[in-house]
């Protein structure tokens, strides 16, 4: 089967007609980032007339506390997109912690061997998931919730149900003192290496989803599987591959937390699993697959930081900041759903 | 291993603060105060930085602080709740240096990962005072004091009075301890070991973690009871698990002697509990905010070049005795 076949398959086509309300969804997350940005600069309190939202330390904060959510946030587009889920992100970022800092402090690995040896566990973590998922016909979320389960308990055994922390030098028992860099900032002190890392990947991913065949195929499975089979794309493939990039993800989110923090620990990346499918919905990608953009994750993601900033700034709760993220989610849930009903699709 | 299971506080003799109503007038060639901007009438905004709003325990402390906080008109209190979550805390932090506020206040969740946001605050010239957790380092040094309660010797004081009060004539004993991995939960547990030691009738025949919690903690004694029919008395390394003890004795139809740890007010609070006989004591985990206010005055009211760098609270033994007078309070 050939490129051009499967381009001129329906199921793959983007829509032809312009309609301003699919525009405002496919640029939603964008529009939002620069609606809470300008919220942030009028409501923004200022210091001997210094508006604090947008000093460059400030919005360095901003992008420094979502860069873990983002990496995973990314890596949960990719499966979005084909329809799927993955629950077993955020226990899979507290194994990778945990597995990091264990290889580092009693293992004595050097930081390259650690690092790789990391992310090839996630990667398996989430290959071993995409392929039980496909094999066996099962419901990707009842996969990566047993699957959120494991990474747990094995970072339970790991740690041995202790916090590892990370002390830095050269000897027995100490991690090589250039991987705290992940904690630092460069670039006259005020660009995080974490947000480094994270826009790095979030460039790498957005091509392959935008310019690759691969990506091509991402969009193929989640809008018509039956069609995508037919057209020739390798669909389980596909679907094991988003799993193990969901996997990979979550062991480098996992790596920055350990360098970030000094530390690892079963329990961290709670809930962080929430956090990337809101910033995903919220970055216009469909729970129903085959659409969605990586620029729209990015976008929800550092959304949601620049909210949580500016709502502490003003000393506002964190009840509010809830709220208003359920409100954004809903917003950003009806506008998909009016356009889909506006295509006739009916969901 | 970590170096931080078993680490003994080395608790400092009682550092009484000086009320700051005596601030000493015309103190001449002072060193440098702490803040410079400090002064009697200024305006100033103090961070507090909390580990998890969603522990009982937490939402007490803020309670206090704030109500300690308002009694002095020239502070502005702002709580951030960093939910359990080291990352969100140190965003937390980082905002309030931001903000640039007068001093912050931190408990902090973990120490290791919010060491780096303390040194940054302290860079940036903002005053730290650490309570009830600390940060690695140095008090006095890479932070300019800590505050709070120790842990082993409130157990210690449990188990002291288990030995004296409660079975002096011995008998089986159960502990409920915290989140195995957490400092508080190891210094309870061998503080309350140590202070039984001098009565040697006492055997602890059960122990068992319920990481804080009273869901577990109630079906772990439940367990404790099948497989110890005899045991007299339940040590719980927090009110929380000592309620969930207590729904464990009733449903097994016994009566158990149940000593919480924490002293929390309120209605689901072990003062109450105490008062009302369901248990036989509580010793209070002291959250020592009017101390941090007091620091706070003494820092940015009354220009103090130096405070002590750390403050141990004592705890309080709520007993029959004094639980319903110490109930209004």
């Amino acid at each position: 089967m050939s490129e051009q076949q499967i381009a001129s398959n329906p199921a793959v086509q983007p829509a032809k007609r312009i309609d301003p309300l699919a525009v405002l969804v496919r640029f939603q997350s964008l529009i939002g980032l620069i609606l809470v940005f300008a919220g942030g600069i009028i409501f923004s309190p200022r210091r001997h007339g210094v508006i604090l939202f947008i000093q460059p330390d400030n919005i360095a904060n901003i992008v420094r506390a979502v860069s873990e959510t983002g990496i995973i946030a990314i890596g949960m587009t990719f499966v979005i997109i084909t329809a799927g889920i993955d629950l077993s992100v955020g226990a899979t970022l507290g194994l990778a912690s945990v597995v990091t800092a264990t290889l580092m402090v009693s293992g004595g690995f050097g930081l390259v061997t650690t690092v790789l040896a990391v992310l090839l566990m996630g990667t398996c973590f989430g290959l071993v998931q995409g392929a039980i998922s496909s094999k066996f016909r099962l419901e990707a979320f009842i996969v990566t919730l047993a699957g959120l389960q494991a990474a747990r308990g094995l970072a339970l055994v790991v740690s041995d149900n202790q916090y590892i922390n990370i002390s830095y030098g050269d000897g027995p028992g100490l991690a090589p003192p250039i991987f705290a860099i992940l904690g630092g900032r460069l670039f006259g002190n005020v660009v995080p290496v974490a947000t480094i890392v994270f826009l790095i990947f979030a460039c790498i991913a957005t091509l392959a989803l935008n310019t690759t065949r691969f990506g091509r195929y991402v969009y193929a499975v989640g809008g018509n599987e039956r069609a995508a089979r037919i057209s020739g794309v390798p669909v389980s493939a596909i679907k094991i591959a988003v799993y193990a990039i969901t996997g990979f993800a979550s062991a480098l989110a996992g790596i920055v937390h350990a360098g970030q923090f000094n530390f690892g620990s079963a329990n961290d990346g709670t809930g962080y699993e929430l956090t990337a499918i809101a910033a995903v919905v919220i970055g216009g990608t469909s729970l129903f697959g085959g659409s969605g953009s990586m620029v729209g994750t990015i976008a929800g993601t550092i959304m949601l930081g620049a909210l949580a900033n500016i709502l502490q700034l003003n000393n506002i709760t964190p009840a509010m900041q809830l709220l208003a993220t359920a409100a954004i989610i809903v917003l950003a849930a009806v506008l998909q759903s009016l356009v889909r009903r506006r295509e006739g699709l009916g969901r | 291993m970590t170096q931080n299971a078993l680490r003994m506080w080395h608790a400092g003799r009682m550092a009484l603060l000086a009320g700051s109503c005596l601030a000493i007038a015309s103190v001449a060639h002072a060193a440098d105060p702490l803040v410079k901007a400090c002064a009697k009438d200024g305006e100033f905004v103090i961070g507090f930085s909390q580990a998890n709003n969603a522990e009982p325990y937490r939402q007490h402390v803020n309670d206090e602080l704030q109500a300690a906080a308002k009694a002095v008109p020239q502070f502005t209190l702002q709580i951030a709740d960093g939910a359990g979550n080291v990352n969100t805390q140190t965003s937390q932090v980082d905002n309030f240096i931001t903000q640039k506020v007068d001093l912050l206040l931190i408990s902090p969740f973990e120490a290791a990962p919010l060491t780096p946001a303390v040194k940054r605050a302290m860079d940036a010239g903002i005053p730290v005072v650490e309570l009830d957790r600390k940060t690695n380092g140095e008090a006095g040094k890479d932070y300019t004091a800590f505050i709070g309660g120790d842990n082993y010797k409130i157990a210690l004081a449990a188990g002291e009075y288990t030995s004296k009060t409660l079975l002096p004539d011995g008998g089986e004993a159960a502990v409920l301890q915290g989140l195995p991995s957490s400092t508080p939960a190891v210094e309870r547990l061998n503080g309350f070991k140590d202070g039984v030691k001098s009565n040697s009738k006492i055997q602890i025949v059960a122990e068992q973690a319920a990481d804080w919690l009273p869901d577990k903690a109630q079906t772990a004694f439940a367990a404790m009871l099948q497989a110890h029919p005899d045991i007299k008395m339940v040590y719980a390394s927090n009110d929380m698990m000592a309620a969930g003890a207590l729904l464990a004795a009733k449903g097994a139809g016994k009566s158990v002697k149940i000593i919480g740890t924490d002293g929390l007010p309120g209605p689901a609070g072990g003062i109450e509990a105490v008062a009302k006989g369901d248990w036989s004591a509580t010793f209070t985990y002291p959250t020592g905010a009017k101390e941090a206010v007091d620091m706070a005055k003494s820092i940015l009211l009354d220009c103090a070049s130096s405070v002590p760098a750390t403050v141990t609270v004592d705890t309080t033994a709520i007993t029959p005795d004094n639980a319903k007078q110490m109930m209004g309070k």
